[in-house]
């Protein structure tokens, strides 16, 4: 992206309640967020903004929380029995833990991609499709055109254009994510949640994918959990580094990776534990 | 020196003999296990269309089962099969799949789930002449019309459904999990997902069990006995006794004419060619499903 994102100037620290600075609107604010897998207290009181129109990345080691607080920006954990999320998290202000929030919306705003590429047992086009039509009432040549327009924005038309009538799952791993990218940007949300999306995907494929994810944050809000912080580094404007579900230390990604504020912060991103 | 020569050498040598020795001895045992096995699969097989041949001719398909020592053929028979069957598969589908579908996606590891799994697994392997006397007292004998087609098709769809709830079950459960929150995180109703997306998914294992059910059901004789009971006429009649293929094979099996006997090993034969062509059918469909998730 052109705009050099880590134009702030303020020092950027977890739980503080200017968390971004003027440049940058908070599009989603946890508050004060608290998770829990039936009696495991999985997130600890973490509060953080992702930043509108910026790739915000999640590290950790394994079990730290980075997933599970995504999944709770699209409130995907409610569909398992004891998984309960507390405190606030707002989107555009409004907050979505709130039961009389619609999940329809919810999700409509906030797209989700996963680790493994998932596409639906049906044609190409049918995966982007899929979705679209549960929302909008789209005459044929329209629908041909969101669904060209979303594989665009995926970076896989050129690919595919000549056999959308073809099963998705005759691609390869790196074009099935990048149809998972076009199924979700698809529905024009707001937000994109990215859950390790190329920790299945081989280097050439990664690059594929870290390069598209520069170009979706013109348009999309970009939340990214990873665990390679060469990725972190690579392509996101903030970082939030956790550790045994709480939130160590958030900041502009530049800062973090060279003048870590916190101890533990140091020694993960120096590969001292984790 | 030569390298035969050495000690370590013999020693491995002789270790390298004695190791051939057993994994000689240890494929002659299991080929012989195999072969003990198939030995008489070949021989059931063998008799069955060696007697069988003899009494297939047009007549078998287009004539009623005669009386003894006249010439006839399996038509009643046949069709009767084909009816009963075919609506055990139409009234057991539909309940065998809602219900595997409620276990898998909606009870998952929940105790009820666990339960209702568990009862189906029992009624997976209950002897079917149970069912067949669940059926008799509780449609039979209550209905008033006696022994009747419907009757024999009820009894066939008890086994049916345990057999359908079991596959769509695991089937949906092989659906990776990630599918199905790749496709509710879309704001899809899990409904909408459940049918549009899941049940794609494991069409080609759900379509299986169906078939393989219907090869189970193809050669059942103890739930018909005391329902569909039999009928030596053409009847298509749902509400009358209906002849099928097993009670009617059951029946000139036991009988001391030499024609009628001919006229079961050709029903024995063409019942065995209906399940291999099942069978094989459910293999080609699985087998052309093989595209995985991951």
């Amino acid at each position: 992206m052109t705009e050099l994102a880590f134009s702030m100037n303020a020092p950027v620290v977890a739980h503080s309640p200017r968390a971004v600075a003027a440049n940058a609107t908070a599009k989603m604010s946890a508050r004060r967020l608290n998770f829990h897998y039936d009696r495991f207290h999985a997130i600890k009181d973490v509060s953080l903004d992702i930043a509108a129109n910026r790739v915000t990345a999640l590290i950790g080691p394994s079990g730290c929380g980075k997933s599970t607080l995504l999944r709770t920006f699209n409130r995907i954990y409610s569909i398992y029995p004891k998984q309960v999320a507390s405190g606030e998290l707002l989107l555009d202000g409004e907050n979505i833990l709130h039961p009389k929030y619609s999940l329809n919306q919810l999700r409509s705003k906030v797209g989700m991609v996963f680790q493994k590429p998932v596409p639906f047992p049906m044609t190409i086009f049918e995966n982007v499709a899929y979705a679209i039509r549960h929302y909008e009432k789209l005459s044929k040549a329209e629908m041909n055109l969101r669904v060209e327009q979303a594989l665009n924005q995926a970076a896989l038309w050129d690919e595919v254009k000549d056999k959308l009538k073809q099963s998705a799952l005759g691609l390869s791993g790196g074009q099935q994510q990048r149809l998972c990218i076009a199924r979700a940007v698809a529905l024009k949300p707001d937000v994109l949640l990215l859950d390790e999306p190329t920790s299945a995907l081989d280097p050439i494929a990664t690059s594929r994918i870290e390069q598209l994810i520069a170009e979706l944050a013109s348009d999309f809000t970009i939340a990214i959990v990873t665990h390679n912080m060469q990725q972190a580094a690579r392509c996101s404007d903030f970082t939030a580094f956790m550790y045994l579900g709480e939130l160590v230390e958030f900041g502009p990604t530049e800062k973090l990776f060279t003048q870590p504020g916190k101890k533990q912060t140091e020694d993960y991103i120096t590969g001292r534990f984790g | 020196m030569n390298p035969v020569q050495s000690p370590q050498n013999r020693t491995s040598q002789r270790l390298l003999r004695k190791r051939s020795a057993i994994n000689a001895i240890a494929m002659t045992l299991s080929c012989a296990a195999a072969l003990f096995g198939l030995v008489f699969l070949g021989w059931i097989l063998w008799t069955t269309i060696s007697k069988g041949l003899v009494g297939i001719d047009w007549a078998l398909f287009t004539q009623s089962t005669p009386p003894p020592q006249e010439s006839g053929g399996l038509a009643n028979a046949f069709f009767g099969s084909a009816i009963m069957c075919g609506l055990a598969i139409l009234m057991g589908a539909p309940l065998g799949i809602a219900a595997g579908t409620w276990l898998s996606e909606y009870a998952g590891a929940r105790r009820i789930g666990m339960v209702v799994r568990f009862v189906n697994d029992i009624l997976l392997s209950a002897p079917s002449i149970v069912l067949g006397l669940f059926v008799y007292t509780l449609v039979v004998a209550q209905m008033g019309t006696g022994f009747s087609a419907i009757a024999g098709a009820i009894s066939l769809a008890f086994i049916v459904i345990p057999v359908i709830v079991r596959t769509t079950d695991e089937m949906l459960r092989l659906v990776p999990a990630q599918m199905r929150e790749a496709a509710l995180s879309l704001g899809v109703p899990q409904w909408k997902v459940i049918v549009q997306v899941l049940y794609r998914g494991a069409s080609a294992g759900i379509v299986t069990g169906i078939l393989l059910a219907l090869a189970r059901i193809s050669g059942e004789t103890a739930p018909l006995l005391f329902t569909s009971f039999g009928n030596q006429y053409w009847s298509t009649d749902l509400a009358s006794p209906m002849a099928s293929v097993p009670v009617v094979m059951n029946q000139f099996t036991a009988s001391p004419y030499e024609s009628w006997h001919t006229l079961a090993w050709a029903g024995a034969l063409v019942l065995t060619f209906f399940v291999l062509v099942l069978s094989l059918l459910a293999r080609a469909i699985l087998s052309r499903n093989k595209v995985r998730h991951d």
